[in-house]
C-alpha cells in the first residue's frame, strides 16, 4: 500500500503532463486563433469608429487609426439625435421583454401543466404561426393598428409582445414540463392557487429559461428594423436601427461609415451588458432546454 | 451559491419590472405627441381663414432628402392654412413602407420614386394622380419656374402630366487629376462638342494610367465605365434594346432586342475594357478595393469614372484633386448621357391634392431651389436659373466645367430607363443576376443574352 502511494505522486503528474501537453497546446492555439478571427471584425468596427472621414476612405485600410478621432463619439449625438433614438429603443425593448416574459410564461405554463380536449391541436396551431413570415401579416396588421389610431406611437411595437410568441412559449413549455409534478401537488395541498403556483414555484425554478427568453426578446426588439419603419413617422420617435439605416440611406453620398461604426459600438453595449448579467442563466437555459 | 443565483434571478425580474415602470411615463408622452401631430386640433385654426389641412411628404430618410423639413417653416408662414409633415423611411425600406401606407389607407400626399420602383411602375399600378386639371386650374407654367419643357415631357403620358420635375442628375465623367498628372496624360475635355473625345481615345488614355501589380495597394486602373443601368448601356453605342412604342404607351415595350447582334456587340465593347484591353477592374477587384465605400474611384484607384452626377456631391471629401469631363462619344450621335430627373408626384389617394400642389410649386421656385442646393449638400436643381448656383457648389472644380458638362449632358441626354419602363425593379434585378457570370468572366455574352431577352419579355408581360 505504502509503495503504491509513494510511486503514484511521483509518476502520475509527469505522465499526465506528457500526455496532455500537446493536446492542451493545440487546443490553446486553436482557441487563440479562432478568438482572434472572431474578434477581428469587432476590432475593425472599433478601429473604424475612431478614424477620420478621410482615413476611412483609404485603401488598403489602416489597421489602427492614424489620428484617433475621439470626437466621432460626440459627433454621433449631433448627426443622429442619437440620445433620443437610444432612449426610444430602450423603452420599446424594455416593454417587449416584459410583455414577452409575462405572456409567454403564462401561456407556456398552461400548455405544460394542463391536459384538456384539443390540447395538442391548439399547441400545433400555435407552433404553426412560427411559419408565417412577417411580410404575410404586415399589411393586415398595419390596417388594424391604423384603424386603432396607433400609427406613429410605440404601441404597435410593444403591445404584440404582450400576446406571446410561439417560439418563446414552446421554449418555456419544454422547461415547465420538466418540473416535477410533486412540487405542484405539495403546493396544491397547502392550498396554493394556480396563479400563485405559477408565480412562486414555476417562475423561480425557471430562471435560466426566462433569462434566455428575455435575451431573445431583447435582441429581437433591439435589432428590429421593418416594424419601426412601418409604424413610426416622426423622427423623434425613431429607434436606433432606423436611424442607423438612414446613415447609409443616401444613394448619392459616401456613407459616413466611421459614424455608423460608432453607433454600432454603442448599440452593442446593452446586449453585451444584458448577456453579461444573464450569462450563467443563459448558458444553463440552452443546455437544459436542449436547444442549441 | 444558491443564494447568489436566486438573487440574480430576482435582479433580472426586478430590472425588467423597473424598466417597464420608468418607461410607462415615456410611452404616455409619446402617445399624446402622436395625437397632436395627427390631428387638426383647435390650435391650428386660429388666425387662418381657410380650413386647416395637413399634407404629408414621404421621402428617404437621408440628409440630402430630409432637408425639406427646413423649408417648411417659411412655407407655412406663406400658407397659414397648410401644414406640412415629412414622413420618411430608409432607402431599402422605402417601397415597402409606401405600399403599406397606401394599402392601410394612410397614403402620403406628395412623394417621388426614390426607392427601387420607377415612375412607370407607379403609373401602371394606378398610384398617381393626374395633375393635368390641377395645372390648368392653377395656371402653372413650367417656364415660370425655369423648368425646360423637354423635362416636363418625361412625366407626361398621352398628354396627361403626372409629375413635376424637381432634381436633375446627369451622367458625367469624374477624373482623378493626380493620376493624370502622374501619367503625363492631358485632362479630358468638358465640352461635348469636342469631337476628338471618343471612346477609343478614352481607352488609350486609360491604358497609360493602368498599372496591374501583385501588390494590391499599387494596382490601379484607367477607367471604370458604368454608364447607367445595365440594360441601358447598349444605347451609348447606338444600339436600341427596347422598341420605339415603349416611350409612348406608359413604359410597356411590345418588343425587346437584347439578343440582337448590335446589342451584343455593344456589351462586348464594354466587357472588352475589362477582359481584353484590361484597363478596367473586374467586379471582384472593385468590390474588394472599394470595400465599405462601394466605389474604387473614391479610394483613388481609378483614373476616370463614368457615373451619375451625384458622385460630385462627395467630391469635396475625396483625398485627391478631381475634375469633371464630358462622357466620350461612343457611336451614338444623339445619346451620350443618362438623365435622372426626379419628379414630385401626388398620389391618387391624397385627400388634399390642391394644397399638395401648392407645396410642390413652392419647392421648384428659383429661391427655394437655390436654397436647396446648399441645404441638401449639392442636389442639382431642375430650375435652370438656380442651376447657376449649383455649378459653383464644388470646391476645387471649375464652375465653367460643371456648367459645360451639365449643359452638354442635357443636350445629349436620355431619361433613364428605370423611370420609364414598367416592372423596372424586377428587370434590373434580373439583369444584375444574369450578367454576373459575364462580369466575372465565367460565361460569354452569346450564352447569356438570349436568356436575358426571354426573361425581360416574361417580366414585361406580367
Amino acid at each position: 500500500m505504502s509503495t503504491v502511494k509513494a510511486t503514484r505522486p511521483l509518476e502520475s503528474p509527469s505522465r499526465l503532463r506528457r500526455r496532455i501537453k500537446p493536446v492542451k497546446i493545440a487546443s490553446f492555439v486553436t482557441l487563440i486563433i479562432t478568438t482572434f478571427l472572431m474578434l477581428l471584425p469587432l476590432f475593425f468596427m472599433v478601429s473604424t469608429s475612431l478614424k477620420s472621414k478621410r482615413e476611412m476612405l483609404k485603401f488598403p485600410p489602416t489597421f489602427l487609426p492614424e489620428s484617433w478621432a475621439w470626437s466621432n463619439y460626440t459627433d454621433i449625438f449631433e448627426t443622429l439625435q442619437f440620445g433620443t433614438l437610444y432612449k426610444n429603443s430602450l423603452i420599446i425593448a424594455g416593454f417587449s421583454v416584459f410583455g414577452t416574459l409575462l405572456s409567454s410564461a403564462l401561456v407556456a405554463y398552461g400548455f405544460a401543466r394542463y391536459r384538456g380536449r384539443g390540447n395538442n391541436f391548439w399547441f400545433i396551431l400555435l407552433l404553426s404561426t412560427m411559419m408565417l413570415p412577417y411580410p404575410a401579416i404586415m399589411i393586415p396588421q398595419f390596417v388594424l393598428f391604423s384603424k386603432m389610431q396607433w400609427i406613429d406611437t410605440f404601441l404597435p411595437l410593444i403591445v404584440p409582445a404582450f400576446f406571446g410568441s410561439a417560439y418563446n412559449i414552446f421554449l418555456l413549455r419544454q422547461f415547465f414540463s420538466t418540473l416535477p409534478e410533486e412540487l405542484f401537488d405539495a403546493g396544491r395541498m397547502d392550498g396554493c392557487g394556480e396563479l400563485r403556483m405559477w408565480r412562486t414555484i414555476a417562475l423561480p425554478l425557471s430562471a435560466p429559461a426566462l433569462a434566455t427568453v428575455a435575451i431573445f426578446a431583447f435582441i429581437y426588439s433591439w435589432n428590429d428594423l421593418l416594424t419601426p419603419v412601418l409604424y413610426l413617422s416622426s423622427s423623434d420617435k425613431f429607434t436606433l436601427p432606423v436611424g442607423m439605416a438612414s446613415l447609409t440611406s443616401s444613394r448619392f453620398r459616401i456613407p459616413p461609415w466611421h459614424l455608423l461604426m460608432v453607433a454600432s459600438v454603442l448599440a452593442m453595449v446593452p446586449i453585451v451588458t444584458l448577456f453579461a448579467i444573464a450569462q450563467k442563466q443563459f448558458v444553463e437555459g440552452i443546455v437544459l432546454t436542449g436547444i442549441k | 451559491m444558491n443564494h447568489i443565483m436566486k438573487s440574480k434571478r430576482y435582479a433580472l425580474l426586478l430590472a425588467a419590472a423597473l424598466t417597464a415602470m420608468t418607461v410607462l411615463a415615456g410611452c404616455g408622452g409619446g402617445k399624446s405627441a402622436g395625437n397632436v401631430a395627427a390631428g387638426d386640433s383647435g390650435a391650428g385654426n386660429t388666425g387662418s381663414s381657410g380650413e386647416q389641412v395637413t399634407i404629408s411628404h414621404y421621402t428617404i430618410d437621408s440628409e440630402d432628402r430630409t432637408f425639406i423639413e427646413k423649408l417648411i417653416p417659411d412655407f407655412e408662414k406663406e400658407h397659414p392654412n397648410i401644414k406640412v409633415k415629412v414622413e420618411k423611411a430608409p432607402y431599402e425600406q422605402f417601397d415597402s413602407k409606401l405600399q403599406t401606407l397606401i394599402a392601410g389607407g394612410n397614403s402620403p400626399d406628395v412623394t417621388s420614386h426614390y426607392g427601387y420602383g420607377g415612375f412607370a411602375e407607379y403609373y401602371n399600378k394606378g398610384m398617381l394622380l393626374d395633375l393635368t386639371d390641377l395645372i390648368k386650374e392653377d395656371g402653372f407654367k413650367a417656364e415660370d419656374y425655369h423648368i425646360p419643357e423637354n423635362l416636363m415631357k418625361i412625366y407626361t403620358v398621352n398628354g396627361h402630366t403626372y409629375g413635376i420635375p424637381v432634381n436633375m442628375y446627369v451622367t458625367l465623367m469624374l477624373y482623378n487629376k493626380d493620376m493624370f498628372d502622374a501619367a503625363g496624360v492631358s485632362y479630358p475635355p468638358s465640352d461635348y462638342e469636342d469631337k476628338s473625345w471618343t471612346f477609343d481615345r478614352m481607352v488609350e488614355d486609360a491604358r497609360k494610367m493602368t498599372l496591374v501589380s501583385d501588390d494590391i495597394a499599387k494596382t490601379q486602373y484607367g477607367v471604370d465605365f458604368t454608364w447607367a443601368e445595365r440594360d441601358m448601356r447598349p444605347l451609348y453605342f447606338g444600339a436600341e434594346p427596347y422598341s420605339e412604342d415603349t416611350w409612348t404607351n406608359g413604359g410597356v415595350p411590345s418588343e425587346t432586342h437584347f439578343d440582337s447582334p448590335e446589342v451584343i456587340a455593344a456589351y462586348q465593347k464594354l466587357f472588352d475594357l475589362v477582359f481584353k484591353d484590361k484597363v478596367s477592374p473586374t467586379s471582384e477587384w472593385s468590390k474588394s478595393v472599394a470595400g465599405q465605400n462601394g466605389d474604387p474611384f473614391v479610394a483613388g484607384k481609378i483614373g476616370m469614372s463614368i457615373g451619375g452626377s451625384w458622385n460630385l456631391a462627395g467630391a469635396n471629401d475625396f483625398p485627391f484633386k478631381v475634375g469633371v469631363a464630358a462622357v466620350p462619344w461612343g457611336g451614338n450621335d444623339k445619346v451620350r448621357s443618362t438623365l435622372y430627373v426626379d419628379p414630385l408626384l401626388i398620389l391618387k389617394d391624397s385627400k388634399h391634392p390642391k394644397e399638395a400642389f401648392e407645396w410642390i410649386k413652392y419647392l421648384v421656385t428659383t429661391e427655394v431651389q437655390e436654397k436647396s442646393i446648399e441645404l441638401s449638400g449639392g442636389n442639382p436643381p431642375v430650375n435652370t436659373e438656380a442651376a447657376e448656383v449649383y455649378y459653383k457648389h464644388f470646391d476645387g472644380i471649375d464652375p465653367g466645367d460643371v456648367k459645360k458638362v451639365y449643359e452638354g449632358a442635357v443636350k445629349y441626354g436620355y431619361e433613364s430607363y428605370n423611370h420609364l419602363i414598367t416592372h423596372y425593379s424586377q428587370i434590373n434585378d434580373m439583369f444584375i443576376n444574369e450578367l454576373q457570370p459575364v462580369e466575372t468572366g465565367h460565361k460569354s455574352l452569346e450564352e447569356v443574352m438570349p436568356v436575358i431577352q426571354k426573361k425581360v419579355m416574361e417580366i414585361i408581360k406580367r
